[in-house]
């Protein structure tokens, strides 16, 4: 027989590297006389789509468009320290390096001509001639670091991560109660990143973790003997394909974050952590096991159906 | 050594190669072609996807000495000067988060388009179901190829000019 059930998990999660670790990004701006900005930033953008961001960051700060700014990532002989990419911490330190570097350009911008959005090269260009003209800089660097303290861990008392992304995710499931098998068929999700930056992007990691925490739930399984991994390939180590993924629908609540690049805080790792504990509970409202161990593969599922019809029998002889 | 010919996005390459050189690299390193990427390196992955004679192929698993007279797309003969319809519907709806299976998600889509243009929902997510992907959860690569769909029937009606319904 088939079985469904509903699933919620939900989590708070603190990004940066919390706990007092110096967690620092910086930024540098610079007008050229090409009518081009080049923002440096070391970014590494491995799909999660940071360097996206801090053009956007950097195009609304300088009221200029995205065309008009070169971004140079990456290059250790050219930009400064930005920290890692982990963390989900990017968008939020580094985006606040790359806003703090940008007023500082804006601010004396405003000085020259003004409020004026900068729309063509040659606006650029003409703000590059009047900071030579005054003698003004044309680099600026910009420098945040996350507002964290060390735990006291008497007292409990600290400031261990800031800020804190909150998110909950619904799980639909059907388990098969003659094979055990578990089909995810709907996933919801529902995410407090502050201000989200990129929409597209973000819900791009939202739905990769979904399928992500999906694989964690019902599928990956690290097989360990003596020190050595057992399934070593695609064909052992199951992720899921296209044919596994439910659909996914993402929704935000953007509540600003007063620190954060324009109200915005991280989303990348968070995008992973609810998926799996809703499908768990999922299965419970389906057939009334509770797994304390991933993934809920057909023979762990099936034992514990098993078990639990079992147990029942039992209570009912008891009677 | 082995000589054989083989056409590549629509140029003969003849060559002598090593008997056991695979398809693969074949086009990185005999050809340079270095869009093709090699994943698992044993056809599970769909990294190395290509298109042979209009038939998906994970080139890790060919070998290059079998592919005399064979006609071979890779990822660099999809679009021209302009990018194709499908790459240009990926970029649109955000497919491509770290983009590592792209090239072989593209021709897997490719084949699929090309012989059928209505595919369902269902037949997209299993004909790009060799191709695993990481990061993007799949969903926003399905809507990718349904606007490639649209793009696709638009310049085909523009190309016989027999209008849309």
């Amino acid at each position: 027989m088939k079985k469904r059930g509903v699933g919620y998990g939900a989590f708070f999660y603190g990004t940066g590297y919390g706990n007092g670790f110096p967690d620092e990004s910086r930024a540098v701006i610079e007008i050229t006389s090409s009518g081009r900005f080049n923002l440096y930033v070391g970014v590494s953008d491995v799909g999660s789509g940071g360097i996206s961001v801090m053009q956007q960051i950097a195009q609304e700060t300088l009221k200029t468009d995205g065309e008009l700014i070169n971004i140079i990532w990456n290059d250790t002989s050219l930009v400064l320290d930005t920290g890692t990419a982990a963390a989900s911490r990017q968008t939020y330190n580094t985006g606040n390096a790359v806003k703090i570097a940008c007023e500082k350009m804006r601010d004396r911008i405003n000085e020259v001509i003004g409020e004026k959005e900068l729309k063509t090269k040659e606006d650029v260009n003409e703000i590059y001639n009047l900071f030579l003209d005054k003698n003004i800089e044309t680099r600026f660097e910009g420098y945040f670091k996350a507002t964290t303290s060390q735990v006291n861990l008497e007292t409990g008392q600290g400031n261990p991560y800031w800020p804190y992304t909150f998110g909950i995710e619904k799980a639909v499931v059907e388990v098969d109660t003659e094979t055990g098998k578990v089909d995810v068929l709907e996933i919801v999700a529902a995410y407090d990143a502050g201000k989200i930056v990129n929409p597209a992007q973000a819900e791009g990691q939202i739905i990769g973790g979904a399928s992500m925490g999906i694989g964690y739930a019902i599928m990956e399984e690290v097989i360990v003997n003596k020190g050595s991994i057992k399934n070593r390939s695609f064909s052992d180590y199951i992720i899921p394909t296209s044919m596994d993924m439910p659909k996914v629908t993402t929704y935000f609540v953007e509540k600003n974050e007063p620190t954060g690049p324009y109200g915005a805080k991280g989303l990348g790792e968070p995008a992973m952590l609810p998926t799996a504990p809703a499908i768990l509970n999922a299965i419970y409202n389906a057939v009334g096991i509770r797994l304390t161990e991933f993934p809920a593969t057909c023979e762990r599922v099936l034992a514990a159906i098993k078990e639990k019809e079992q147990r029942d029998q039992e209570k009912r002889d008891n009677i | 050594m082995v000589e054989v010919t083989i056409t590549v996005n629509g140029t003969s390459y003849t060559r002598k190669i090593h008997p056991l050189m695979r398809l693969l690299d074949f086009l990185r390193d005999e050809l340079k072609l270095k869009g093709t990427k090699e994943g698992c390196g044993e056809g599970e992955c769909g990294a190395c996807t290509v298109i042979m004679d209009g038939r998906t192929i994970n080139s890790c698993l060919v070998l290059a000495a079998s592919c005399d007279g064979k006609e071979i797309i890779t990822i660099e003969g999809v679009g021209g000067a302009e990018l194709h319809p499908i790459q240009r519907a990926f970029l649109e709806v955000g497919a491509v988060q770290c983009g590592y299976c792209i090239p072989g998600m593209v021709l897997s889509t490719k084949a699929l388009l090309d012989k059928n243009l209505d595919a369902t929902e269902e037949e997209i997510k299993e004909a790009i179901s060799g191709n695993l992907c990481r990061c993007t959860g799949y969903q926003k690569i399905v809507e990718g190829v349904k606007l490639a769909q649209t793009k696709m029937k638009e310049s085909r009606g523009e190309a016989c000019e027999c209008g849309r319904s």
